[in-house]
């Protein structure tokens, strides 16, 4: 039997075209009939505890060892690629324009906020070096790194490769994507590395050899690898 | 005052509430007639006010609203226009952590991707000094506050 998913909360159907629908009650439909929660864009989620998370981690860890980091990417990157179809729909339902025509910085803000509805944390685009073929987006209560706590490595591969999936799909051309400071290694949030896969893994390298994401930022201005 | 009643419905589930617990209700209903005169008074000057508060900030610095390609001045007016009537209601309710939590967090986004913090900063200092000119100082005392957030959370880095 298909579920039929259609978010019928009072705001949507009072203003259906409202743009601010991001609070808890706006956001998400409980239907504990037939025990779904849809999004304002009709997609249906589930909420995880902390230990579910953890559980995915270290179960996956404890399958695969090392590769756990590239098999979390991997389902970002398969996660980013098909949400960005499913954004260009939802944003072009709800703004009557194509993503394509639209301000940038706009259009990203309004691809993360689902995410930040969900608990996947607040962002920070800095697209300050794009023109050099790089940017960088800080990540604020990552909810990977902020469940495993300091452990002392970067944890958030799945973001990683969710951004990786999503940008390379709305730029048309292949983007990688790093974990260059985690929540996890101490920090006071996570930033992320976005660009072409050269870059990526000089990054990855510097990040091995000891480098801070400082100086992989410096390395990167400065024309390294240009 | 929704905020508060729901946190205190989430607070006392299986238990009675305290007195200090249930003291939000008797100081909101003792300023409900002044919310309620406050707010109908600015539904009655909203117009005036919001043209007012444009011209001087298009008067102080002309290229925040409208630049040599494009007049963004429509666009303006009609968010302003929304964060007020949420300001406004916000007032009435005594509820603006809806307002911020609804409205403020996801604009505040939009500003600053599009980088319009300066403009909203000048927008919400003009509009508190247009508005006191049409509210008595009691009035003044429970709508700036609201105004004061607006201008903290849409017109800083």
């Amino acid at each position: 039997m298909k579920l039929i998913l259609d978010h019928q909360t009072p705001a949507k159907i009072h203003n259906p075209k409202n743009h601010h629908h991001y609070s808890f009650k706006d956001y998400f439909q409980f239907d504990a009939d037939k025990g779904t929660i849809v999004d304002w864009n009709d997609a249906q989620n589930i909420f995880a505890t902390e230990d579910f998370i953890i559980g995915l981690v270290e179960g996956l860890e404890e399958e695969v060892g090392e590769a756990s980091a590239a098999i979390m990417y991997t389902i970002g990157c398969e996660w980013g690629q098909k949400d960005a179809f499913f954004f260009e729909k939802w944003f072009e339902k709800e703004f009557d324009r194509p993503v394509r025509q639209t301000n940038l910085m706009f259009l990203l803000e309004t691809w993360w906020w689902p995410f930040t509805a969900q608990g996947w944390g607040r962002w920070e685009v800095d697209m300050g070096d794009r023109r050099q073929g790089f940017m960088f987006i800080n990540l604020f209560d990552s909810a990977l790194a902020r469940t495993l706590g300091d452990v002392g490595k970067p944890v958030c591969h799945l973001y990683a490769g969710l951004f990786s999936g999503f940008f390379t799909e709305m730029v048309k051309k292949q983007l990688g994507c790093i974990e260059i400071q985690c929540y996890s290694m101490g920090e006071t949030y996570c930033k992320f590395l976005l660009g072409g896969q050269e870059r990526i893994d000089a990054a990855s390298f510097w990040l091995n050899e000891g480098a801070t994401a400082k100086d992989i930022e410096k390395r990167l201005r400065s024309g390294e690898l240009k | 005052m929704l905020s508060q009643m729901q946190r205190l419905s989430f607070n006392v589930e299986g238990r009675y509430a305290t007195d200090e617990e249930l003291r939000f209700i008797p100081e909101y209903l003792k300023t409900y007639e002044l919310r309620l005169q406050t707010y109908q008074k600015l539904q009655e000057i909203e117009g005036i006010v919001i043209q007012q508060v444009l011209d001087k900030v298009l008067a102080q610095a002309p290229n925040t609203i409208r630049t040599d390609t494009i007049d963004v001045s429509a666009n303006c007016k009609r968010d302003v226009t929304m964060i007020w009537r949420y300001s406004v209601a916000a007032l009435l309710m005594d509820d603006p952590d809806t307002l911020r939590e609804r409205c403020l967090l996801w604009f505040q986004t939009i500003v600053r991707a599009i980088n319009r913090q300066k403009v909203c900063y000048a927008t919400y200092t003009a509009m508190q000094d247009v508005v006191k000119q049409y509210l008595t100082p009691q009035q003044s005392s429970l709508f700036l506050p609201i105004l004061d957030l607006n201008r903290r959370l849409l017109g800083n880095d």
